[in-house]
């Protein structure tokens, strides 16, 4: 019995009806292991963002299981599911997604504030996970006066506000430059080796296999190939 | 509630549109409201100034203002039915009205008994000596242009007949487009040529120990030749009358009722955009695992913000604006429960709109939130 900790099995999932009908994943199984960096990689259109969507408890399968901390995840209701992606999972997006009214602190306050509730201490907690990326100078920015790089690391930051386990990434790095970019993998792969954290990255990037524990490519739904990666 | 205040603090220039448009809204709606309002009101507030229980009119009249001669007698015959205690009259009619500068001005006449309560647009006998009295006419403050006397009393002619302006009075201005002139019974009767069987309004006190529709029932039996009804029936006779059957009437009241609807959907319109604007983050929010509740929370505070924001710039653009307006259209008024009406309901209009748009984000759709 492998470990169940993230998980899908034999996952398949359409969009519309019809002749317009996509099928995004044509039963895909693959486990993702306590403490690893795994990357998924593929074409455009071959389901990795609808992958990471299973596992982010965003969509439900049309067949097949979704596991999140051994927990199979098609028998929660919405709001159950609410509550273990609260507890359980971060995301990191491409397009960074800060709430541009808020300054990089009250981000990750609200990141805090979400997870954990209103706490007297949350800008305290905030102030130590920006400083934790070096954003010292940063903290009372508004998002649009940050350059990507510091979007990003604002974004991971409130990501890791409330010290969820599970980490998915959507082309992280995809609009960053490279010396940006390299900086983001790091960051993530620390996630792994210092706080024992999963992290599933979706990416293009093949600068991210040197970072992987395993390489995953999907390809037209499915999974073509499974190597490991340089990290192992 | 820290990023409803950001939201609205860092994009002021949405919130200062967005509290216009509410803004607006709660204006032309507490507005047209206060026509509507102010013109049902003026349609009976003769018939509500008095306060005798039952009006008796001739057969088919449906407002005060459009009155018709019955016989007199029929007030004898009321007096002796049981139950009624007092009885008075009143009229209303057209008159040519000499200014004492010679010139000449159509005039509503409205005649009536002292008795008819102390609302009544009446001379009474305590402001006036007896002997004034049978010619002495008041005006309302709004008609003053028309009327054009210079100074009171001032001498002046009613259908060719000697009358004597005495007083100014208030809350009785143009409804018809022409000044009215208020008097006493008989001199009005006297004035229109009544003959000593004409009357045109009855009116009756019921005593406390008895029931006014019983009373009406029975007025009903021995008074086949006319109409019969309490105050409350007369006044909503002449409102519908008025707001209906007329054009002006309807014109007010399909302007209220377009303004009232404009502004619901203003309101809406306005909100539901300010929502929708911020739509990805609240997705983003979901997606971060915050509860439909905590988004929800947020959404309808920095709506309602807006809307308690818009109110009360409405409001504020109201007062002077109706105070403007009752120099032009004396009748208007507004009762203290419009505006809170129109605000709870804009408040209300707000919330579900808010509620409405952001209930895409509260199922978060992962294409959204990975899009880059
Ligand atoms: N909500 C949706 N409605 C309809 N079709 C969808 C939806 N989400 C995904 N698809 C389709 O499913 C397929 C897989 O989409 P997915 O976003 O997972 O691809 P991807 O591998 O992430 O591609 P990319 O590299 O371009 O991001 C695509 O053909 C896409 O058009
Ligand atoms: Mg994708």
């Amino acid at each position: 019995m492998p470990d169940q900790f993230l998980a899908v099995e034999d996952a398949r999932i359409s969009f519309g009806k019809g002749s317009a009908r996509v099928r995004a994943l044509r039963g895909v199984s693959v486990t993702f292991e306590r403490g690893t960096l795994s990357l998924v990689m593929g074409p455009s259109g071959s389901g990795k963002t609808t992958l990471l969507s299973l596992l982010g408890c965003l969509l439900s399968p049309d067949e097949g299981i979704v596991f999140v901390d051994g927990v199979a995840v098609n028998e929660l209701s919405v709001s159950e599911k609410t509550v273990l992606r609260r507890q359980k999972i971060s995301f990191v997006f491409q397009a960074f997604r800060l709430l541009h009214s808020l300054s990089a602190i009250d981000n990750v306050a609200l990141g805090l504030e979400i997870r954990e509730g209103k706490r007297a201490d949350n800008m305290v907690r905030a102030r130590e996970l920006l400083l934790q990326f070096g954003l010292r100078g940063k903290l009372n920015h508004d998002p649009n006066e940050l350059s990507p790089g510091e979007k990003q690391r604002v974004a991971i930051a409130r990501a890791l506000a409330g010290d969820p386990p599970i980490l998915l990434a959507d082309e992280p790095t995809a609009s960053l430059d490279a010396e940006a970019g390299r900086n983001i993998c790091q960051i993530l792969r620390s996630q792994v080796d210092q706080n024992g954290r999963t992290v599933v990255v979706v990416s293009h990037d093949p600068r991210w296999k040197e970072f992987a524990d395993r390489m995953i490519t999907l390809s037209d739904g499915q999974i073509k190939q499974e190597e490991q990666g340089n990290k192992a | 509630m820290k990023l409803a205040w950001q939201n609205i603090f860092h994009d002021r220039a949405r919130f200062l549109a967005t509290v216009l448009g509410v803004s607006f809204a709660v204006f032309l709606m507490v507005f047209q409201g206060s026509l509507l309002v102010g013109f049902l009101r003026a349609a009976s507030r003769f018939i509500d100034a008095s306060d005798f229980d039952i009006w008796i009119t001739a057969r088919g009249v449906q407002a005060f203002e459009f009155g018709a001669t019955l016989e007199a007698r029929a007030r004898e015959m009321a007096a002796g039915v049981p139950g009624v205690v007092e009885t008075g009259r009143a009229c209303m009619a057209f008159a040519v009205y000499r200014k004492p500068n010679g010139k000449q001005q159509v005039v509503a006449l409205v005649g009536a008994d002292s008795n008819l309560g102390k609302h009544f647009p009446v001379p009474q006998l305590a402001e006036t000596t007896e002997s004034r009295l049978l010619d002495s006419i008041l005006y309302d403050a709004s008609d003053r242009d028309l009327i054009e006397v210079a100074s009171l009393p001032a001498a002046v002619e009613i259908n060719r007949h000697r009358a004597n302006i005495e007083h100014e009075i208030k809350g009785f201005g143009g409804f018809l487009g022409v000044p009215s002139l208020f008097t006493s019974y008989r001199n009005a009767a006297r004035y229109l040529g009544f003959g000593p069987e004409d009357g045109m309004y009855i009116l009756l006190r019921v005593g406390k120990e008895y029931s006014v529709s019983d009373v009406q029932q029975n007025l009903r039996q021995r008074l086949p030749e006319v109409d019969v009804l309490t105050r409350e029936e007369f006044a909503h006779k002449s409102r519908m009358y008025w707001v209906i059957k007329t054009g002006a009437g309807s014109a007010i009241l399909t302007a209220a009722v377009l303004g009232f609807l404009i502004g619901l959907v203003v309101v809406s319109q306005t909100i539901y955009a300010n929502t929708i604007e911020n739509i990805e983050e609240y997705a983003t929010l979901k997606a971060l695992g915050a509860s439909r509740f905590f988004v929800a929370r947020i959404v309808l505070i920095q709506s309602l913000i807006c809307a308690a924001a818009g109110s009360i710039l409405g409001l504020l653009a109201v007062v002077p604006a109706m105070n403007y307006a009752r120099s032009l259209i004396p009748w208007i008024h507004t009762p203290w429960w419009l505006p809170v009406m129109m605000v709870v309901l804009s408040l209300l209009m707000c919330s579900l709109a808010s509620v409405a748009s952001v209930r895409s984000a509260l199922t978060v759709d992962p294409g959204r939130v990975f899009r880059a």
